[in-house]
């Protein structure tokens, strides 16, 4: 495995014709993480994807895999493995065909074909032709491909998409592992939801624009919290920190900064009453709408 | 980057290793080789009965079987499988795009131009198997006929003229179409293009007005042919007509490389 390479995109913009994919984008991916490249549809996240990997030409602006340009790696397929959505199987080749093709392309061993067919598990399909492939076995078979070089940096266009649930459980183990060789992992999504238990980053986009990148847990203390409801609020206010509880429209309180078991503790310590109690999860995906929404409708103001 | 263990291999031979084998992996090449060898035979029965029964009528002459030159251009036949080799190239290249198998060539190879290169390669071998199997078969359809003909006897050295100038001008239609493909990315316009070009305006071209035709692709792939026969003193001569319809491919690859081989993959 080649290691790990930091992703860094600079002020990247791409027009195509009339519509503006990508505007002035900037944000960089560490390697060691799983990184979610969030955004709504059309958002622009396979274009900046297409961009770090030398297929789209970029209006203005720069990506970098390390220190380098996608078209300047020596070994690009050592270096970078890409899934990306849209196809690109014949349909008349057969799977193994298909990876042991590309191999011989990038310079790859070809006893790595059958590694990775097993790895994704295609080795039942190997033989047979793409054509025939259901959605997730395309999936796979990108991951394959994405695997060849044993590449120390993986970008995964919704590697998600058509997978069932027992593979996005096997898709986000996978994902962890690989990061935690030290590999850079960056995988898009449009749902925060499919990614949220997989990353540790996030860089959120819409309308082309960057919306918001940091830590996972950055993004959770801005969303998360805890709800409580409990008939005395000014009791449970003056029991936990100050600035960490606001009330809301349903009557109930969100604290923020807390686990739910300290809530609870600092409550019955109190002895203030409660009704009810429990993590805002949800809230989560509520913030990610909620950023990704404004800028978009700004954007078509 | 760390460098493992693995010996990087060499460019160019890889490259051409991963385009035959993507030729090899699919069954487009069985269908047009199957073509191309109906073609020739289609095309030494009729010119065998074509010289059977000329000179009946108040026609141009056409020389029999009984003089050498007769039975030349019957052989001559069995080397028409060029226009299946440009065919098989202008496929290979389109069916990338049209797959969008480019992308993971591009991404296992992002100096393009190397992945046009290598394919012209590989399929200028496609283009001279094609044009070898229409000769075995074609020579073969040729010397059965000919057992139950009076005929003109016709030696190795014409075969093996023919034969040279067959596979040469199958391997270089070959590329051209490589080239083709390259710069008219959609299959079908590449395809029905370079047909009417080569069936209907070129052909016009070079029956109606030499001086054009001959610096025409098909004129040049004609003054190749010439030892087939069917050529005439207004072409160009073998090495001639060679360079040039490699100039055509390479000409044609390069305002590729300067235009749609650059654009965006998406
Ligand atoms: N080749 C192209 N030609 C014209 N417009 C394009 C092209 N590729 C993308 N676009 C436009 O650019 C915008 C961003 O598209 P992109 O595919 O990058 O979004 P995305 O974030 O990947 O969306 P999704 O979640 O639906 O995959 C869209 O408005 C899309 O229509
Ligand atoms: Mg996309």
């Amino acid at each position: 495995m080649t290691q790990g390479l930091p992703l860094a995109v600079d002020g990247l913009t791409k027009q195509f014709g009339p519509v503006r994919a990508v505007d002035d984008l900037s944000f960089t991916v560490a390697p060691g993480k799983v990184t979610g490249f969030l955004g709504p549809n059309g958002a622009g996240k396979t274009t900046t994807l297409r961009c770090l990997l030398g297929l789209v030409a970029p209006t203005a602006g720069t990506t970098r895999i390390g220190d380098r340009d996608y078209r300047d790696l020596p070994r690009p397929l050592h270096t970078v493995g890409a899934a990306l959505e849209a196809t690109g199987f014949h349909p008349g080749r057969s799977a193994r065909e298909h990876l042991r093709v590309l191999a011989l392309s990038g310079g790859i061993a070809l006893e790595r074909v059958d590694q990775v067919l097993a790895q994704v598990g295609l080795s039942q399909a190997a033989e047979r032709r793409t054509g025939g492939f259901s959605l997730g076995m395309r999936q796979r078979l990108q991951l394959a491909a994405a695997m060849l070089g044993d590449p120390g940096v993986l970008l995964l266009d919704e590697p998600a998409n058509g997978l069932d649930p027992e593979g996005i459980a096997w898709l986000r183990g996978f994902l962890r592992h690989l990061a935690g060789q030290g590999r850079t992992v960056l995988v898009s999504s449009h749902v925060l939801a499919e990614v949220e238990q997989t990353v540790q980053d996030v860089v959120i986009i819409a309308g082309g624009r960057l919306v918001r990148a940091c830590p996972l847990a950055e993004l959770r203390g801005s969303a998360g919290g805890v709800v409580v409801r409990t008939p005395d609020p000014e009791a449970l206010r003056a029991a936990l920190p100050p600035e960490s509880v606001r009330a809301q429209d349903d009557g109930t309180l969100l604290v923020s900064g807390l686990e739910p078991h300290a809530v609870g503790h600092a409550a019955f310590v109190a002895g203030v009453e409660l009704h009810e109690l429990r993590a805002a999860t949800t809230e989560l995906e509520d913030v990610f709408l909620e950023l990704t929404r404004a800028p978009a409708t700004g954007a078509v103001a | 980057m760390t460098t493992t263990a693995v010996p990087r291999p060499d460019g160019r031979p890889r490259l051409l290793r991963a385009e035959l084998l993507k030729v090899a992996s699919t069954r487009m090449w069985v269908g047009l080789l199957i073509g191309a060898v109906l073609y020739v035979a289609l095309q030494v029965v009729s010119l065998y009965f074509a010289t059977l029964t000329a000179n009946t009528g108040g026609g141009p002459t056409v020389p029999t079987l009984r003089t050498a030159e007769g039975v030349r251009n019957l052989f001559a036949g069995a080397g028409g499988a060029y226009l299946f080799a440009l065919v098989v190239g202008i496929l290979g290249m389109t069916q990338e795009f049209r797959f969008q198998t480019i992308t993971g060539a591009f991404l296992a190879v992002p100096r393009r131009g190397r992945i046009v290169a290598a394919k012209m390669g590989a399929y200028a071998l496609v283009g001279a198997a094609y044009a070898l199997v229409g000769l075995v078969v074609g020579y073969l359809l040729a010397v059965i006929l000919l057992a139950f003909t009076d005929h003109a006897p016709i030696g190795l050295a014409t075969l093996g003229q023919i034969a040279g100038g067959a596979v040469l001008g199958a391997a270089l239609y070959a590329v051209l179409g490589v080239a083709v493909g390259t710069l008219v990315r959609n299959q079908i316009a590449a395809l029905l293009g370079a047909l009417v070009w080569v069936l209907l305006v070129e052909a016009l071209l070079v029956a109606f007005l030499p001086a054009v035709g001959r610096w025409l692709p098909g004129g040049a792939l004609s003054a190749v042919l010439q030892s087939t026969g069917l050529g005439n003193a207004t072409y160009l001569p073998v090495w001639g007509g060679a360079l040039l319809l490699l100039g055509y491919a390479l000409v044609l690859a390069g305002a590729a490389a300067a235009t749609t081989l650059r654009r965006d993959v998406s």
